[in-house]
């Protein structure tokens, strides 16, 4: 496994707070769903076909002929404010980066899916903790790219997306840039976990 | 796939992904100890051309488990894919000694080559075993353009050369855009189609879609969508002319002065020929589109000028397809859209126009190697409809000049009738390269009957395909991984050198080393007396956009700097007196003598709206009452990818059916259906849906087909239902076609 640098966090696990906040912005207006950011990131992270996915895409569809309604949802893991995921880990193998507010895995210390209940993955309301089906296979989920963090990349999510739906960077900047709205059609942002998303929504 | 994630940097290689999704876009590729790690796309200077999923998902298409990596030898019954592998001595060997067997006992005419564009690259592809049958004493071709023969046709009898839409940033200039059964959210058409698009509709740009499906580019880009049932798009066409004719909104100064045949097509619109006025009224009974809706969008698209209506290929792929692009550009012209920033030129859903058409046929390496014309070609006299291919000098051939090519539609026709059947030849050997037939042509099951009937098959393939199975020697191919080559990204406009990232996979070969390979055993060693690198550097040598070769090389991606958006016929309609368009006329031709000399009444001289076959008032519709559309999907290029996991699980191969059709026949979503006609029949997934008009289905073409012990298709392979027959002037018909669906 690649070891990336993890960064420090895990002494504060009760209150963080961190330096700087980085986080992702989604134009629903412009997804055509073509699933470009899902395979690039799978593709990426060496993530083979299969039910493991850390980013994702949903379709929305309301209404009835002749006027129907679509819109699509690319998400990923959140790297909430308040990570549900981080306090119910029995290992304390989650951790949010103090540096830049990633919430990164340990998946060393993570038991795995055969000893552990993956609490984790029902804490999240957004299911971004991800387990094989195998039995061993440990947590996995959105890093942000730490690797190409580290040269000063984007996400290749971001960087893949034809429609330049996605961006990411300090949550501040994309709210000064891009507004502050926190839902969008099919997501419902959860004060609880406070997830680092901002939206252009499509509304029907 | 045995990368080492340790490992995953390596040097980082550029080459563009050659798919023939509809567009070409970079990719970079990440290799370590010579195996592909990963892969980027266009992280370059704006405008970035960024891969889609089928690029991003390549590295898996390379690697794939089923990756053919040594010839084959067919041992079990054609069709069961039952082989083993031989050398490629003995594999050549088979080849050659079958060459000359048939052409010894049968002529060469017994020789049919089928090709098609799995590769868009100016070195390797299948036009170069075409060259070497030619040198090997000629073959018999086929012709028609799966995608867009009948657009083909609209533009070279009414332009009188291809030529269609502008470059895309041009979308901007348009105060209304009408995607016309066109869905470049999947189908891509060439670099940032769909992000224009969608920053045409931020612009305040009104967008509608006309379309018997919902697509995901009316969802996206369009504000309005108009379902429309298939096969009548041109009616609906005819009576948006009315409502111009009729409230004098038509531009007459545009019609004197860039076109002729206006008064004929007037007359024909108002009644007076056939005592029919094409009004909306009467387009509403056809077309399922309510009168007001035609008046609201004839009265938009006289009055938002610029307009560019973008008339898509798939409308073309029906009966009479080439009357609806013919009316596209007529009502194009009766706007005066054509020629001008923010309008359109008709013929098609591609940008393409004079400054394209030398940098994707002319630098061809097959057509350097001196082939000489087609004895094959020559010997048999010119087609009478063969308006196309007269314009088209040499390659015009490939287009169907001699009525020694059948249409594609009808090879299996021929293959099964021969002679007897009043077709050109008897053909006894089938060489095939690119091109997955079995799946891909009309109706799959009368293709898999011809195919048992020939002596030999020689297949050049990278995979297992459904055609590949019937072959009797595979030879297989590498990818563009694993060649260097030259493309153009399209009216991006940019050029790519496709550098190599990787050696062949197992004894994979390039089409250059095969047809040097089996020039050598034919006793042509000059055929092809360059390398790989020679043949590349005499290409980009000749192109005059392009820099010096391993300046081009190095930089991979050489993109052209556009000082302001291409206009199609921009010159033709600033400066006709210098710029004529190379019709007799020298205009735009609604009216065309060319076409009435052909005496065809299913081919009028004018656009005209003719009922198709199987349509919803066919009588067969009572057995049969669902109109079937056979469209892209975004989880393949055509066929290609359809074997590729990643790829696979994200969308599902299903029938789309109306919710209200669905329920009428007891499915849900999620059942497995049967979908059949006298042609065929498959088991698929349903999926019941707002977002398609009811009466009409829709199965993804490119699914593989896999047959059951009864020849019930498993696949999804939709071409097992479609119909082998062409429109008059050489359409494609996949779209018109009738089936009935049931819960299984």
């Amino acid at each position: 496994m690649f070891q990336y640098n993890l960064g420090t966090g895990r002494e504060s696990l009760e209150i963080i707070i961190v330096a700087m906040q980085l986080g992702f912005y989604f134009d629903q207006t412009r997804c055509v769903g073509c699933y470009t950011c899902v395979v690039a990131c799978k593709d990426w992270h060496d993530i083979a076909a299969g039910p493991v996915s850390w980013r994702w895409i949903s379709a929305i569809e309301k209404g009835t002929y002749p006027n129907p309604f679509v819109a699509y949802l690319s998400l990923s893991c959140l790297h909430c404010e308040q990570p549900n995921c981080i306090p119910v880990c029995p290992v304390n193998a989650i951790f949010k980066r103090k540096q830049d507010g990633i919430v990164i895995v340990d998946r060393e210390a993570c038991l795995g899916n055969s000893k552990c209940a993956m609490l984790c993955k029902d804490a999240c309301p957004y299911s971004a903790p991800q387990f094989g089906e195998e039995s061993g296979a440990k947590m996995q989920k959105c890093h942000f790219c730490l690797d190409r963090l580290a040269e000063g990349k984007k996400p290749i999510c971001v960087e893949s997306c034809p429609m330049r739906a996605l961006d990411s960077g300090p949550i501040n900047d994309l709210i000064a840039r891009y507004g502050d709205t926190m839902e969008t059609e099919g997501f419902i942002y959860s004060s609880d976990v406070k997830p680092i998303i901002i939206f252009k929504p499509k509304r029907g | 796939m045995a990368t080492d994630r340790k490992n995953r940097y390596g040097e980082v290689v550029t080459t563009i992904c050659n798919s023939h999704c509809g567009g070409s876009c970079p990719l970079k590729v990440h290799v370590h100890g010579g195996i592909i790690t990963r892969i980027e796309t266009d992280d370059g200077e704006e405008p970035q051309y960024r891969a889609c999923a089928r690029g991003r998902a390549y590295r898996h298409r390379v690697y794939s488990s089923d990756r053919l990596t040594s010839p084959l030898k067919r041992i079990g019954e054609r069709g069961k894919g039952e082989y083993k592998k031989i050398s490629w001595d003995e594999a050549l060997d088979i080849v050659i000694s079958e060459l000359k067997r048939v052409k010894e006992n049968y002529g060469t005419s017994a020789i049919l080559f089928l090709g098609s564009l799995g590769d868009v690259a100016w070195l390797h592809n299948a036009a170069l075993v075409e060259e070497l049958l030619i040198r090997a004493g000629g073959y018999s071709g086929s012709w028609g353009s799966a995608s867009g023969e009948g657009g083909l046709f609209a533009m070279m009898t009414s332009y009188g050369m291809p030529g269609m839409g502008n470059s895309r940033e041009d979308f901007l200039n348009s105060r209304l855009i009408i995607l016309w059964g066109w869905n470049p959210a999947v189908s891509c058409n060439f670099g940032n189609t769909r992000l224009y698009l969608a920053k045409a509709r931020e612009a305040g740009v009104k967008i509608i879609a006309v379309d018997p499906r919902h697509t995901d580019s009316a969802a996206v880009f369009a504000q309005q969508w108009i379902p429309i049932r298939p096969g009548t798009d041109t009616a609906m066409l005819l009576a948006m002319a009315y409502v111009l004719i009729t409230k004098n909104l038509h531009d007459h100064t545009f019609l004197n002065n860039y076109t002729v045949g206006f008064e004929e097509f007037k007359k024909y619109i108002m009644g007076k020929e056939d005592g029919v006025p094409k009004d909306p009224n009467w387009a509403e009974e056809i077309t399922g589109v309510p009168s007001h809706t035609i008046i609201t969008l004839a009265r938009d698209f006289a009055s938002k000028k610029p307009a560019a209506l973008i008339d898509g290929f798939a409308v073309g792929r029906t009966a009479y397809g080439e009357q609806f692009h013919r009316a596209a550009i007529t009502l194009a012209a009766m706007t005066g859209n054509i020629g001008i920033p923010g309008g359109s030129a008709p013929g098609g859903c591609a940008a393409m126009g004079d400054m394209l058409l030398p940098l994707s046929l002319g630098q061809f390496a097959a057509l350097r190697m001196k082939g000489g014309d087609n004895p094959v070609d020559l010997a048999a006299p010119t087609r009478k409809n063969a308006i196309v291919a007269s314009r088209l000098g040499r390659l015009g051939f490939y287009m169907g000049s001699s009525q020694s090519r059948v249409h594609r539609t009808h090879i299996a026709d021929a293959i099964l009738k021969g002679r007897r059947g009043g077709y050109p030849a008897d053909y006894k050997l089938l060489y095939l390269v690119n091109i997955n037939y079995v799946n891909q042509m009309s109706n799959t099951n009368k293709i898999v009957q011809a195919l048992k009937k020939l002596e030999f098959i020689v297949v050049q393939e990278q995979f297992m395909t459904p055609t590949a199975k019937f072959a009797d020697v595979v030879l297989p191919t590498n990818t563009f991984m694993e060649r260097n080559d030259v493309t153009t990204g399209g009216i991006g406009p940019f050029y790519g050198y496709m550098n190599r990232a990787i050696n062949s996979l197992g004894e994979s070969k390039s089409h250059l080393e095969i047809v040097t390979e089996l020039a050598s055993r034919l006793g042509i060693p000059d055929f092809s007396n360059k390398t790989e690198e020679e043949w590349l550097r005499e290409i980009v040598r000749d192109c005059k956009d392009l820099p010096e070769y391993d300046t081009f090389k190095n930089e991979g991606i050489h993109k052209v700097t556009l000082t302001k958006p291409f206009v199609c016929f921009e010159a033709q309609i600033n400066d006709l007196v210098n710029h004529p368009f190379p019709t007799p006329s020298g205009k735009i031709e609604i009216h065309s003598h060319e076409i009435a000399d052909l005496n065809n009444p299913k081919i009028p001289p004018i656009p005209k709206y003719i009922e198709t076959w199987e349509n919803c008032n066919d009588p067969l519709s009572k057995k049969y009452p669902l109109q079937l559309i056979t469209t892209h999907a975004k989880r393949r290029a055509h066929s290609q990818f359809e074997n590729i996991p990643l790829l696979r699980e994200i969308d599902t191969q299903a029938i789309l059916i109306n919710a209200a059709d669905a329920q009428l026949r007891g499915i849900y979503s999620g059942d497995t259906v049967r979908v059949f006609n006298e042609r065929g029949e498959m088991v698929i997934t349903a999926k019941a849906t707002e977002r398609i008009m009811p009466g009409v289905v829709d199965i993804p073409q490119g699914a593989w087909y896999s047959p059951d012990v009864d020849a019930l298709d498993q696949g999804g392979c939709a071409n097992v239902l479609t119909k082998d027959e062409t429109s008059p002037a050489g359409a494609f018909c996949f779209n018109t076609t009738l089936v009935q669906v049931e819960k299984v």
